[in-house]
């Protein structure tokens, strides 16, 4: 009742503006204030009284349960929010968003031999318009699978769908096909394998068409491994994800550089791809934003391993360091050629260059390089600890980032069909109106309104032939707000 | 920044609001036995219709505003659901021609006879290629009837037949298609990874991706053709026109090139991801997840809920009806601009507790009317909608639901009849397919 008078309050007193009058130059309320009046926001929600809710209400209705809402939106800093000196006329992605639909009253299947999740991920080599040619994240996506395996199994050997004592079945596709090829993948596990929920997937644009299928045949879906922060930019209530994207990172590096180093002029190399493209997007506008533009940005074709041409360029730009967004054994190239050169230059990186991979080309080279990072593999935990040991175990080998966060994100939808039972809207319910951030390997995982993972992210910098991971605290970064 | 014509404030509402916070009130004191009519078998004859709503408070504010003028307002609805024959009752697409009307689901194609007051159906196992269907179109030349199926291709269903056109045997780009459009002797395929377009009078196929269109993505939503000109709704890539005689492309993206925000509403659409199109009388209606615009050839005009009264801003498609009249598929109900200069709209929900029907009236954002009917639309998330004449068909996540435009009128009228009746309901009218 309190809401319908909220409501009904707000469409009298709230929407004062004439519909035809002359655009306000800073309107007082948002989309977001206005639909916050109808619907209370963050208030904690019990798990029981979210499980009471959308298990009491019928087709035609929604949950009326506390959206998240967030003050500003993905952490992002005054001095660099897009046209910082405007108030615009509305904000995105503030306030949680809600699925409407009737999926809740999908009843639970009859018999079942297991609980399906699917998995899309490049673990086949094929080649891609997506990815440019020959595919190349076949390394992250086979990563990404023994995480996922792991949680899996793990499930398993702990008693399976405990409702019904039957197991988990974890069913694989691989999203290395033409582009486009993903949509299909999805909607066949979607109609055909009829899974609860879908982890997947690395490549941008693969991901982009997963999710919007997604949307339209109402299936959760986790990401665990692509870091585009467009990917979360589509009001879309059924993407979750549990790592911090490269808006995060390109965040922390820009404060970093120019806040806390005081650098003045900087270059970007990157891969001519999505991947590239986007990536780099937050350091070019936090960049501009904080005053000083990016001096120079160079695109590589993929499979190219002469860089001479952009490097040429970017040392005649006489910039102070140098950041590449794009595959590890590029960035380690790119490092080599930098340095065969003479360039001494600060080198800094994506996560994706915080590997084996980069190491193994770039040699002694690697000493002092900086990445961003999604988490800090040091952290003292014993969950971490223990998964470390279960996939030496099992695999023979460490877990890397992919495989760390893939297994947090099945085990984020394992606890969600645990709790929520076989429904594709409860799964996505439970997930998305928790209140406490989920425990993972990679760290607590606290999800934004936008269903982002809003934790921490760090900077890994080689010193010693090791990696060593630094909190924005550690460092002393300044923030901007 | 010019205003809109014909702008009006009409003040005085909150008596209107008391009263309906009265009327809340007391619904929550005492709630109704029974939540919705009962139950009764379905229709056996199409014209036969649910009792005539009734009205909502009325004040001296109401009263000037149906003097001023007001739109017309449907209060009278079917339903159709799996009783009455749908292979599945989450509707993706609805697509009215002649005395059929073709429905997509997420498991079948239907197609209802409004004649006959008959519902045939097909799934896969009667020859239809795929489930889900998510576009349908109809050839007006050959009445041929062309599905875009979500993850099987394209597919013609002619003369009881269907051909199936997908990835491996044909120039269809990508066998997720979300819509499906007919322009002059090509069919369009919106599809996940570029547009298709087939002569079929030729059987030439042409790919439109980034290789041959400004599209930054090539995410395809929409497609509608009209007057010459075809336009793509583009998921990151905002709106492309197509000029048929010309084979030129142009492109209308959101000025502010930010993902987070729109900097001022009327610069241009509302946001990148676009998931609808329509153009009719050389207007463009745009709808996206993030709020719709209209786009007169030289003005721009956001169209946010917080200051319309369209029910959300979350937008799964559109139908434009006329310049000044567009219907908007929300997940919190159907919008509809029932009158662009006077800033009037509509919108359709069904109330979640009652689930009886509601149409509320805005204008310039403020609430003028609220009528309360037996039925209204089947489900509040709206998937798709299509225009029927005077008739309105709406597709939900839960059935369908047919408007009868009976004395429908366009723009506004000066105490129109429906709101006399209303006011007096019918008494003794037969209530028909009450079912949900």
């Amino acid at each position: 009742m309190r809401h319908v008078i909220t409501s009904l309050l707000m469409v009298a007193l709230g929407t004062t503006a004439l519909w035809g009058e002359e655009q306000p130059a800073a309107p007082p309320t948002d989309a977001a204030a206005a639909t916050a009046a109808t619907i209370p926001y963050n208030i904690p929600e019990p798990l029981d009284k979210v499980l009471n809710e959308i298990n009491s209400i019928g087709p035609y209705q929604s949950p009326k349960l506390s959206l998240k809402y967030d003050d500003r939106y993905a952490h992002t800093s005054d001095s660099v929010v897009p046209f910082g000196s405007v108030e615009p006329f509305i904000k995105h992605f503030l306030l949680q968003m809600e699925y409407t639909g009737a999926g809740r009253s999908i009843p639970e299947p009859e018999h079942l031999d297991t609980v399906k999740i699917g998995f899309v991920g490049p673990i086949m080599a094929i080649a891609s318009v997506a990815t440019g040619g020959m595919s190349h994240t076949e390394a992250l996506g086979l990563k990404m699978l023994q995480g996922a395996q792991l949680a899996i199994e793990q499930a398993n050997a702990a008693g399976g769908y405990h409702a019904r004592q039957i197991p988990f079945e974890l069913i694989v596709k691989n999203d290395n096909g033409l582009w486009g090829a993903t949509g299909t993948e999805i909607v066949n596990l979607a109609y055909r394998d009829k899974v609860w929920a879908i982890l997947g997937t690395v490549d941008g644009a693969n991901t982009h068409i997963a999710i919007r299928v997604a949307l339209k045949v109402e299936i959760p879906m986790m990401n665990s491994g692509d870091l585009d922060p467009t990917l979360m930019e589509t009001n879309i209530p059924w993407i979750i994800r549990c790592v911090g994207d490269d808006r995060q990172q390109c965040y922390m590096l820009v404060d970093y550089i120019y806040r806390k180093l005081n650098l003045e002029r900087v270059g970007i190399i990157r891969a001519s791809n999505r991947y590239g493209r986007f990536g780099v997007r937050e350091i070019n506008d936090g960049s501009r934003r904080l005053g000083r533009p990016v001096a120079i940005e160079m695109a590589y074709k993929l499979g190219t391993e002469d860089f001479s041409l952009q490097l040429e360029r970017i040392r005649a730009s006489n910039v102070q360091a140098v950041i590449h967004w794009g595959n590890a054994a590029d960035g380690a190239m790119i490092l080599n050629q930098m340095r065969a050169m003479g360039m001494t230059q600060s080198y800094f990186a994506c996560d994706r260059c915080l590997s084996d991979d980069f190491l193994k080309i770039a040699g002694d080279n690697a000493e002092g390089v900086i990445c961003g990072y999604p988490w800090n593999p040091d952290r003292q935990d014993e969950k971490l600890d223990a998964f470390r040991a279960a996939f030496r175990e099992r695999f023979g080998e460490e877990p890397e980032t992919y495989a760390a966060h893939t297994y947090d994100g099945v085990n984020m939808l394992i606890w969600a069909i645990q709790t929520a039972g076989l429904n594709r809207a409860k799964i996505r319910d439970v997930i998305a109106h928790r209140s406490e951030p989920f425990p993972g390997v990679t760290g607590d995982i606290p999800l934004s309104a936008a269903l982002d993972d809003a934790g921490d992210v760090f900077l890994a910098r080689r010193e010693g032939n090791r990696w060593h991971y630094y909190s924005r605290d550690d460092l002393g970064i300044p923030k901007g707000h | 920044m010019k205003a809109w014509p014909g702008s009006r404030c009409v003040c005085g509402t909150l008596s209107v609001v008391l009263s309906l916070l009265l009327a809340a009130a007391g619904a929550a004191q005492d709630p109704p036995e029974s939540p919705a009519a009962p139950p009764t078998p379905a229709a056996q004859s199409a014209p036969a219709l649910p009792a005539a709503a009734a009205a909502a408070p009325s004040d001296t504010t109401a009263d000037a505003a149906a003097a001023e003028g007001l739109p017309y307002v449907y209060t009278k609805w079917r339903h159709f659901n799996l009783e009455d024959g749908l292979p599945h009752d989450y509707i993706y697409a609805v697509a009215p021609h002649g005395s059929k009307v073709w429905i997509g689901t997420e498991d079948g194609l239907a197609c209802y006879d409004k004649e006959t007051d008959t519902m045939q159906s097909w799934k896969e196992k009667d020859g239809l290629p795929f489930q889900a269907v998510a576009g349908i179109a109809i050839d007006p030349k050959t009445g041929d009837v062309w599905l875009g199926l979500f993850g099987g291709g394209l597919a013609r269903f002619s003369g009881g037949r269907f051909d199936h056109f997908h990835q491996l045997n044909s120039g269809l780009v990508n066998d997720v298609v979300y819509a499906v459009a007919i322009e002059n002797d090509h069919v369009w395929a919106a599809t996940t990874a570029g547009a298709s377009r087939y002569n079929m009078v030729t059987k030439k196929w042409s790919i439109y991706t980034e290789k041959n269109a400004p599209m930054e993505e090539i995410w395809n939503y929409g497609v509608c053709y009209d007057s010459g000109k075809v336009f793509l709704a583009i998921w990151g890539s905002g709106v492309l026109e197509f000029d048929v005689a010309t084979e030129k492309w142009l492109e209308y993206l959101d000025p502010d090139g930010e993902m987070e925000i729109d900097l001022y509403r009327d610069d241009g659409i509302v946001h990148v991801i676009t998931t609808s199109v329509s153009y009719v009388e050389k207007i463009l209606w745009v709808s996206s997840y993030f709020g719709c615009c209209r786009y007169d050839g030289r003005h721009w005009r956001g169209l946010y809920a917080h200051e319309t009264g369209l029910p959300s801003d979350f937008t799964n498609n559109l139908k434009a009806r006329s310049a000044n009249e567009c219907w908007f598929a929300h997940d919190k109900g159907l919008g509809v601009v029932a009158d662009f200069p006077s800033e009037t709209v509509v919108t359709y929900t069904r109330d979640e507790t009652t689930l009886r029907g509601k149409a509320d009236i805005y204008r310039a954002g403020k609430l003028l009317q609220t009528v309360d009917m037996e039925k209204g639309v089947c489900h509040n998330f709206i998937v798709d909608l299509n225009h029927d004449g005077p008739d309105t068909w709406v597709a939900t996540g839960k059935g369908l639901a047919w408007g009868i435009g009976e004395g429908y009128y366009p723009g506004l009228q000066s105490n129109p009849q429906w709101l006399e009746q209303v006011k007096s309901p019918p008494v003794a009218e037969p209530v028909a397919s009450a079912n949900q």
